[in-house]
């Protein structure tokens, strides 16, 4: 087991953390952004009618493979369920939430 | 975490590993058993199902992994990273470093609330970077032990996880901490990775969306894969004309790796059967130099296969392109006519060739001609290394499959065992001399 530094407080431990892993957090809080920008743009594209993946990534102007890596997460997350097949390709649309 | 003194140190928790670290603490030897990932597992853990009897590769993994954990003589000590082994009169002092998960391992309920409070999602490596799951995580469903890790290389610190935790076991502050294991022997079982999808630059450089490795395949035909079913990754198309291609990095000088991985015709009938059954429609072919089924049992199983309509394709395939739907095209020499064809796929699976996993000069061991580690009488002594008390079992010392591996976890633990007693028995009669 690693060992645990004496804690002051839980906001000074994100600070020091924060400055310590400078680079890192600055790196992560874009990826933040980008990531909830897309899942807004895939979760409304999808929201009304159930899409297929070549479609939702015309729509909003991605590229396929990484419209699927969003997908796929939100799936294993619960936020969408497969909704039949269009030809060859699954049909995705969002699950509201209750 | 305190120093350790134990008869033996496994390194490396996949099968070859678990299985030695269970023969032994079943003989009454204290064994210490070092996974540098947070589960053990290795490499069988991802696997869907197994060659030749399809038995599902989770449900003979799992137990293994559990009877680990919980054996009375075994101290599992997950992700820690051995750092160096000094040799001394009483055995080996091994320097290793528990890595921070940042979660207290004893408070820990596996219970992913913290998972799914994390607001950071990142590429799973346990489904190939093709699935995902949070900066906090279990690592994936039947992973031991079940406790979280948090990648503080992907965190935002936004402190989520450690308020979703009904107990307080995220410890935002841990950090490194190195000790010592004292062992009298070693049992190396550090596994293998598969070269990687670009080194072949004819093949694409991995730079075609829709030519995979074999262990992403593993997860598509796994019922926990990244997308539950079989898609390809270029657009998530179910697809229907699959194609292997053999030797895709081994037996080629041009890259290093002479030698032949053992298992890939092998896992490349199995996968093409298992797709079958997923994807009734689909036409499977295999591109092929030659099929080796060298083990019992293999043989029948490929003609199960040709029986069951995958097509097999002997020739020598040049180059892998695509075309304007990112359809791979698999340009080929037909060997036994002499004549160069061309053909259209949704998806191609590369048989990629077996490299090993660590470099065996972190032991203090010199590698065999082909990288994995070196055995100086493979016939008399298989899995006794070159360094007296260091023996090596699995695909640590060359390619080979589940039976192999768990053949040479016994033979290691038995060569283990036998030096083990020695040393205790010369310990034991020098402290009688010296009493006299
Ligand atoms: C696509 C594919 C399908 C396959 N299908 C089959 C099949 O159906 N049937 C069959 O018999 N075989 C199959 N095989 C072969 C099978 O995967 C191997 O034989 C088996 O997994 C080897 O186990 P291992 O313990 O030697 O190595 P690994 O599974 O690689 O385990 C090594 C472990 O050591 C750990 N480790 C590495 N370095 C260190 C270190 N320095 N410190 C601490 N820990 C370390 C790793 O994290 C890992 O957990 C397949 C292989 C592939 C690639
Ligand atoms: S602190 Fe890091 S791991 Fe915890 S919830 Fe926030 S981003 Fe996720
Ligand atoms: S760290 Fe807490 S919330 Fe996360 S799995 Fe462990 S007990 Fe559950």
């Amino acid at each position: 087991m690693a060992t645990q530094q004496a804690t002051p407080s839980r906001g000074e431990i994100l600070k020091r953390l924060r400055e310590q892993h400078a680079e890192t957090f600055a790196r992560t809080q874009a990826l933040l952004k980008e990531q909830k920008r897309i899942e807004q743009v895939i979760c409304s594209a999808i929201r009304e009618t159930a899409k297929t993946v070549p479609q939702i990534a015309e729509e909003v102007g991605m590229p396929a493979p990484e419209v699927l890596w969003y997908v796929a997460s939100f799936k294993k997350y619960g936020m969408l369920v497969e909704k039949g097949m269009c030809g060859d390709y699954p049909l995705y649309q969002k699950v509201e939430k209750k | 975490m305190k120093d350790l003194k134990v008869d033996a140190l496994v390194v490396g928790g996949g099968i070859a590993g678990m299985q030695a670290a269970l023969d032994l603490g079943d003989q009454g030897f204290q064994v210490a058993l070092v996974e540098r990932e947070p589960s053990i597992g290795g490499k069988m853990i991802t696997l869907s199902k197994v060659f030749p009897t399809l038995d599902c590769c989770s449900c003979i993994t799992t137990p293994k992994m559990s009877a680990v954990a919980h054996h009375p003589n075994i101290k599992l000590l997950t992700y820690c990273e051995v750092e160096s082994i000094q040799e001394n009169e009483k055995g080996f002092a091994v320097a290793t470093v528990q890595k921070p998960r940042y979660v207290d391992e004893a408070t820990c309920t596996g219970c992913r609330l913290c998972e799914y409070a994390c607001p950071i999602t990142v590429p799973s490596s346990f489904d190939r970077g093709l699935g995902s799951y949070r900066a906090i995580r279990v690592p994936f469903s039947t992973a031991v032990p079940q406790i979280a890790v948090l990648d503080m290389d992907n965190c935002i610190l936004c402190g989520k996880c450690e308020k979703a935790c009904p107990v307080d076991a995220v410890v935002l502050s841990q950090q490194p901490e190195p000790f010592t294991i004292h062992a009298t022997a070693i049992i190396l079982a550090t596994g293998f990775e598969l070269n990687e999808l670009g080194a072949k630059k004819e093949y694409g450089a991995a730079k075609l969306p829709n030519v995979i490795d074999p262990l992403m395949m593993e997860r598509f035909l796994s019922p926990t894969g990244p997308y539950g079913r079989v898609l390809r990754p270029g657009d998530g198309m179910e697809p229907t004309t699959i194609a292997y291609v053999q030797c895709a990095g081994s037996r080629d000088k041009t890259l290093g790796i002479e030698y032949c991985s053992r298992v890939c015709c092998m896992y490349a009938i199995k996968q093409a059967m298992l797709i079958s059954g997923a994807l009734p429609m689909a036409e499977i072919t295999i591109y092929y130099m030659d099929i080796r089924t060298f083990g019992k049992g293999y043989e029948q199983f490929y003609q199960n296969a040709k029986a069951m309509g995958v097509e097999f394709v002997r020739g020598k395939v040049a180059s892998i392109h695509e075309d304007e739907k990112h359809n791979p095209i698999v340009k080929m020499e037909l060997t036994e006519e002499g004549r160069i064809i061309e053909r259209t796929h949704d998806l191609v699976v590369l048989s990629l060739g077996m490299i090993p996993a660590v470099s065996s000069s972190g032991f203090g061991l010199v590698p065999a001609s082909d990288g994995f580690i070196s055995v100086p009488a493979p016939n008399a002594s298989p899995t006794v290394t070159e360094r007296p008390g260091i023996f090596v079992t699995g695909t640590a010392g060359g390619p080979m499959d589940i039976v192999d591996s768990i053949v040479t976890a016994g033979s290691a633990a038995s060569e283990a065992s036998a030096y083990i007693r020695s040393k205790t028995m010369i310990a034991e009669s020098q402290s009688e001399v010296a009493y006299a």
